[in-house]
């Protein structure tokens, strides 16, 4: 674990001790948007937490921005200040580059690191390109694992109802009907977690693959799911952020994170298959109404996507993919006025693609790949249907997926299941 | 007229029945190797394939990179299934040496002296071939992808040309290898690559300008996020 430390970082640590509370920052050129978060987390923790010992960890990327230089300048305003007591051990902040892959993951490890190393009881980690944070969240994240000895909070938003798109047609729904807990936001970005959960991930292996990537958020939330650590949610209110990464591809993206959750799949096999139904977990937090930000989406766009897919990939999606799956798939890419993807041809998809995934039937990163032009015909027909929709109507909508996918578990499980018989078979004809 | 037909047909043909009398063991021994040599090394693959896969072999491998590798040939169902096919293989390579030299003559035993001698050569430009295909398999089906999720209109057309040119440059490898045809090939695959380089790059700049002028606008100035840019997907 030490070698995840520069010796400048090790003599500060060592210098500091122990902490009640750390909270991580992962950033990578986010100068505009990193002070704001800091001054939040800052007045957070003097508001919340006074009588705690602190410690704040930004995690850097290699920013060429001047970020690292942003969060060790970032002054707290002096008038909110006034409005809360002064922490009673002064707020001490590390600004680290990371070591590893480059990547979210790679970033997080090394603020998992510190709090093992500082015998923290708490550690929360907030996205650096915020704009809606407020010194609330701070609590709302930490006050559950602090008084209520809960190990993981994930945080709850208000969203728009075409915002975070991959979390609604495939993390969310895969994640509750897989682990039975319904986190509306597994991959949210924000986190509380204990020092012995944050121990725990430090145990694992997984750093040279996704998860040191942009897969890190599902990671977390189903290592702690799966491994029985007690879950919860906190209302954070909306969710305004910069673009996660302006270098990044969709592409790029959906593999890790898809990818990483089908790897959980496989992690947690027999945990999923013992697992029956869902249930809510706590959340605390005050839930408010709160207008989001309009988001422009191109639906044509990604129709046009989603026919090309089906027309090209044909070759690719017969290696693995069930006749009636292929026929519908090709039933809603033909020339039509109506649009529609419908939900069981979806979730029979995603669980064909699952089970491919398991039984290696294709390279997985080409896997992953071939199933981007089917989610943008999805997420196009998901866009089509809720056009005219209000928030609440969307999230019926959103219950009415999960119910399918809960409903077609045994469909997986049988896929899944065929792996072994496949290889017997395979023995036998040759 | 008796004398004739006995020089014309009957002398030939027991000069023939004669040599067919001396030539008919080595045969039948011949016969005998590729048969049963053949059987054994199919049983020798069965055998090995159930070893492995009673052993786990499979899954041991699916834990390192090599299962990757494996998935990536497009030839082999699983890693088991690749090591029994080589073995199976190698055993025919050596079923086929073993039945030259039973056919003990000056002629097969040149033949078998210069199969030899040609056999490192061949085994390299068989590898040659196989890497190409796996290579030409695995890129073309890349620029597919990436292509297709980039929603170039070509893609399909963009992938098998990759898969075109990566296959002819592997057999004129593998045909230099085995010393056929060195400066012919040479000079036709240089005219093939130089016309499929030519042909693509007017492609691209008669059909393409518009996306050429994108790309490079992008490159050089950074442009504000176009509307479906704003549109978070995690």
């Amino acid at each position: 674990m030490d070698n995840l430390f520069p010796a400048e970082l090790k003599a500060r640590l060592d210098e500091i001790g122990a902490a009640d509370l750390v909270v991580g920052i992962p950033s990578y050129n986010n100068v505009r948007t990193i002070p704001h978060v800091v001054r939040a987390v800052v007045a957070g923790l003097a508001k919340y937490f006074p009588e705690r010992r602190a410690i704040l960890v930004n995690s850097d990327g290699g920013s060429k921005d001047g970020t690292q230089q942003a969060v060790l300048e970032a002054q707290v305003d002096t008038e909110a200040l006034l409005q809360v007591a002064y922490p009673v051990q002064p707020l001490q902040r590390i600004s680290t580059p990371y070591d590893g892959l480059p990547g979210k993951g790679s970033a997080f490890r090394t603020i998992f690191a510190v709090a093992k190393r500082l015998n923290a009881r708490a550690c929360i980690v907030v996205d650096s390109d915020l704009r809606s944070i407020n010194p609330d969240w701070v609590e709302l994240l930490a006050r559950p694992i602090l008084d209520r000895d809960f190990d993981y909070v994930a945080p709850f938003y208000l969203r728009h109802k075409y915002d975070g798109t991959i979390t609604n047609g495939i993390i969310y729904p895969l994640t509750r009907t897989l682990f039975g807990k319904r986190i509306r936001q597994p991959i949210g970005g924000d986190f509380g977690f204990s020092g012995r959960l944050a121990a725990r991930y430090l145990e694992k292996d997984v750093w040279n693959s996704d998860v040191a990537r942009f897969g890190v958020d599902i990671w977390m939330t189903v290592t702690a799911i799966a491994e029985g650590f007690r879950v919860s949610q906190a209302y954070l209110g909306a969710k305004l952020h910069d673009a996660k990464d302006p270098g990044a591809d969709l592409t790029s993206m959906f593999c890790q994170v898809v990818g990483s959750l089908f790897s959980l799949l496989e992690t947690y096999a027999s945990v999923w298959q013992h697992t029956n139904g869902s249930e809510a977990v706590p959340m605390f937090g005050f839930p408010f109404e709160v207008s989001v930000e309009p988001i422009a989406v191109n639906v044509e766009r990604m129709m046009k996507g989603f026919v090309q897919g089906v027309t090209d990939l044909r070759d690719i999606y017969q290696t693995f993919l069930s006749h009636g799956t292929l026929s519908g798939l090709a039933d809603c890419a033909a020339p039509r006025d109506d649009f529609h993807f419908p939900d069981r041809l979806w979730v029979h998809l995603i669980y064909e693609f699952a089970a491919a995934w398991h039984a290696r039937e294709l390279d997985r990163e080409h896997l992953l790949q071939s199933l981007v032009p089917l989610y943008l015909g999805r997420t196009a027909s998901f866009v089509l249907e809720t056009r005219e929709s209000s928030a609440r109507e969307v999230e019926q909508r959103m219950e009415q997926l999960c119910e399918v996918f809960e409903g077609e578990k045994p469909y997986l499980e049988e896929l899944w299941n065929q792996l072994s018989k496949k290889e017997m078979s395979h023995a036998a004809s040759d | 007229m008796q004398r004739l037909i006995e020089r014309a047909f009957i002398e030939p043909f027991h000069r023939l029945a004669e040599l067919a009398w001396q030539v008919l063991p080595a045969v039948v021994t011949v016969m005998v190797i590729l048969v049963v040599g053949g059987f054994l090394a199919w049983l020798v693959r069965r055998g090995v394939y159930h070893l492995l896969f009673a052993a786990h072999f499979n899954r041991r491998v699916a834990e390192t990179r090599l299962a990757r590798a494996i998935d990536r040939t497009l030839i082999f169902r699983s890693p088991a299934d690749c090591v029994a096919r080589v073995v199976h293989g190698a055993l025919w390579l050596v079923i086929v040496l073993l039945a030259l030299a039973a056919v003990d003559t000056t002629l097969t035993q040149e033949m078998l002296t210069r199969f030899v001698n040609y056999v490192p050569d061949l085994v390299t430009a068989m590898l040659v071939l196989l890497l190409g295909s796996v290579i030409s398999k695995f890129l073309a089906r890349s620029t597919l992808l990436a292509a297709v999720n980039a929603q170039w209109a070509g893609a399909r057309l963009l992938a098998g040309a990759v898969r075109f040119l990566v296959m002819t440059l592997a057999v004129v490898v593998a045909l230099e290898q085995v010393r056929i045809g060195r400066t012919a090939l040479l000079v036709t695959f240089a005219i093939i690559f130089a016309g499929v380089v030519i042909a693509a790059a007017i492609a691209f700049g008669l059909g393409g300008r518009d996306i050429a002028r994108q790309w490079l606008e992008k490159r050089v100035h950074s442009t504000p996020p176009q509307d479906e840019e704003i549109f978070h997907h995690l």
